[in-house]
């Protein structure tokens, strides 16, 4: 029993730290630009789909470019359409991105086919590893090496360097920001950017694992945002114990109610809520308030 | 935190707007049918999941209408296309498509759930409604109606085919399946046929749709040492489940056997993740197609560049049967291309089929496949191993007899 009860938590692990990716681009979108985008999920999408052409095209390592490419696509849609919400009413964002969502989908549709990609996890990661009880494959110990070190990445850039530091600072006060003459615009274009490029991130990481089709962002952005709910809207913490906390509690119930192996993250979501209604590691934000 | 209650307020407003604005629709003024164009209706999916399949079943149906030079009783066909994303959408379709499009009929309906939903408008409309896919045993059994017919069989007719081979292969039987109505019936049926081939089960799941990871559910497996599984999930879920097999290395080690798959679903995860066993209803390269089928093959491939999947058959099929007993009723009015359907028969193979005039289910044996251990081409993925039934008596003993199916059919 203990055996494939290790193994359960391993994996689910794994989906959790690709729930989390999802989450903190979702969750840093919205603490600094106050939009709740509904578009994470596409450029999650775009991700695998721009992973799956540079691997058609170039191999294995050019897939690592696709990440900031998608980046790239994500500052030209925030300098052309996101922009125009900032300060704008929430309903506004809620329905603009809700309908770049659905534009996004359907230009991977025009532009790849409405037809599935065919992606399996490269030769050398093929395979599975067997620590004591633990039974994992090779892939999955990759997905988990990569979140961790992006997501350590992240939250050193954002805690120790300078633009880390104008970030957290815009997040809260952007007029006492752009008072001491930084060029806050051109910083929310980047965080937008950065935004997209950890929904790509999470995207290339699941491509191999989920069928690379049009629509493959629905069954990743609901456990994301209740993943946020969980962890607390704007809360890098929050995104990463409420990201795990959910895959490990997702894997346990197919293991012993598989009947309720849906309902359990939103159960989950509900019971913290009942206590803590702002999240576990909700702050208060003037802004928000 | 008001702030964020009044965004999901409105939220909550956005979505029902959006819904509604979906819903009303800016179609075309509605024409006359006597001597203008013959229009009929398509309701197969344009986005989200189903969107491959909507796109294999249109192009089927469109090339029917193209083969007979898009003109029936001498009059040009006009096609209406409409989506399918769910039950309700594609039942305020089928109303579009009976109130302002006025199509003498409709093909379309992948979906069990929505096309319980379209029968409904098709009853009270009088609309002769084909359709192509939608495998719950309710369609043609107590939900039956006048004006709807199918080309799809049912859960139990397929399992019946597959059951017998899942023995040969080993008495252990793990059930994983999608966990509403069509998962439901898969496991309903193929639990009547366990003892009846001799064999027995040794776990099951019943897993939510959309799942997107199934390592939790292998890993089950693994634990349970089935000597093979039977499978009933769908789609993109079925998709995401060979992958994580073949990549948590259990592709050659527990044999999977499944009914209503489709190409797609393998074209769509490559050579390296398919496996399997699989009832179809039909395979492109199956030595036995007939003349017209190899017509099909062989106008698809000009078109398209790619051999056709299931679905083109089926869209093939069902807007070919409308088509041929429009010309056979002389008339475009519903009474009469239903009376002519009933009496639609094909007998261009060995096996004739046709809709059978009781519950309007169509009567004809379906191939069991199996994944080649070496694919070498982009699209050929399957041997064929056998029809599941090889004589018109065969066929119709597993279809069932009125008893068992249960349907009362209306009068016209």
């Amino acid at each position: 029993m203990l055996d494939i009860l290790v193994s359960q938590v391993a994996n689910g692990l794994v989906l959790g730290f690709i729930y989390v990716l999802i989450a903190v681009g979702l969750s840093i979108t919205f603490g600094l630009l106050g939009v709740i985008n509904f578009a994470h999920g596409a450029f999650f999408a775009l991700g695998a789909y721009v992973a799956w052409q540079l691997f058609q095209l170039f191999g294995w390592s050019a897939v690592i470019f696709a990440p900031p490419l998608v980046g790239l696509i994500g500052m030209l849609v925030e300098v052309t359409i996101i922009r125009r919400l900032y300060g704008k009413e929430p309903l506004l964002s809620l329905i603009v991105t809700f309908a770049l969502a659905l534009l996004i989908e359907a230009l991977i549709r025009y532009i790849w086919g409405a037809d599935g990609k065919p992606f399996n996890p490269p030769p050398f990661l093929a395979g599975i590893v067997e620590f004591g009880p633990l039974l994992i494959t090779k892939y999955r110990v990759a997905v988990l090496g990569t979140t961790i070190v992006t997501l350590l990445g992240l939250w050193a850039f954002l805690a120790w360097t300078p633009y880390g530091r104008i970030l957290r600072a815009g997040s809260r006060d952007p007029e006492m920001v752009e008072l001491l003459g930084i060029n806050l615009p051109r910083v929310l274009t980047a965080v937008f950017g950065l935004g997209c490029a950890l929904a790509a991130i999470a995207g290339v990481l699941a491509a191999p694992l989920w069928t690379v089709s049009p629509s493959m962002a629905a069954n990743a952005v609901m456990p994301a945002f209740v993943v946020v709910a969980i962890g607390g809207l704007g809360s890098f913490r929050g995104a990463v114990v409420a990201g795990l906390a959910v895959g490990i509690v997702t894997s346990l119930t197919i293991q012993f109610m598989p009947e309720a192996a849906a309902a359990s993250m939103y159960a989950l979501m509900f019971a913290i809520m009942l206590l803590r209604p702002r999240g576990l590691f909700g702050e208060r934000w003037e802004r928000f308030e | 935190m008001a702030k964020l209650d009044m965004n999901r307020r409105s939220f909550m407003r956005t979505t029902a707007g959006v819904a509604a604005a979906s819903a009303i629709g800016w179609g075309r003024t509605a024409r006359a049918q006597s001597d203008g164009p013959v229009r009929i209706g398509m309701i197969y999916s344009k986005q989200g999941p189903g969107a491959a399949i909507g796109e294999y079943l249109q192009r089927g149906s469109e090339l029917a209408v193209e083969q007979v030079g898009r003109k029936v009783l001498g009059r040009p066909i006009e096609l209406v296309w409409l989506d399918e994303p769910n039950p309700q959408v594609s039942q305020q379709n089928m109303q579009r498509l009976a109130d302002e499009s006025k199509v003498v009929a409709v093909v379309g309906g992948n979906y069990s759930s929505s096309a319980l939903a379209m029968m409904s408008v098709a009853n009270r409309e009088k609309l002769p409604l084909i359709l192509t896919g939608a495998a719950a045993s309710e369609i043609t059994g107590k939900n039956c109606s006048r004006y709807t017919f199918r080309t799809q069989a049912t859960v139990p007719v397929q399992m019946k085919g597959l059951m017998p081979y899942v023995s040969q292969i080993g008495k252990k039987v793990y059930f994983i399946t999608a966990s509403y109505a069509f998962g439901q019936d898969i496991l309903r049926s193929s639990r009547a046929l366990l003892k009846e081939v001799g064999a027995t089960e040794v776990g099951v799941d019943e897993v939510p749709i959309n799942t997107s990871d199934y390592s939790s559910y292998i890993l089950k497996i693994r634990q349970a040492k089935p000597d093979v599984i039977v499978g009933g999930l769908v789609g993109g879920d079925f998709s995401n489940f060979l992958k994580q097999w073949n990549e948590m290395g259990m592709k050659n080690k527990i044999p999977y056997a499944a009914i209503a798959v489709t190409d797609t679903d393998f074209w769509d995860v490559g050579p390296q993740a398919s496996t399997g066993i699989y009832v179809k209803p039909w395979y492109y390269n199956n030595p036995k197609n007939t003349a017209a089928e190899k017509k099909l093959i062989e106008d698809f491939r000009k078109k398209y560049n790619e051999p056709p999947s299931d679905k083109t058959w089926s869209g093939w099929i069902g807007m070919r049967a409308l088509l041929e007993s429009i010309e056979a009723a002389k008339s475009t009015d519903s009474k009469a291309i239903v009376t002519h359907l009933e009496k639609w028969k094909n007998t261009d193979g060995e096996v004739p089929f046709f809709f059978r005039d009781w519950d309007h289910q169509m009567v004809r044996p379906a191939v069991i496949v199996k994944v080649k251990e070496n694919i070498t081409d982009k699209w050929d993925y399957f041997d064929v191993l056998k029809n599941t039934s090889e004589t018109e008596a065969e066929t119709a003993k597993a279809f069932g007899s009125k008893e068992e199916i249960g349907c009362n059919m209306p009068a016209l």
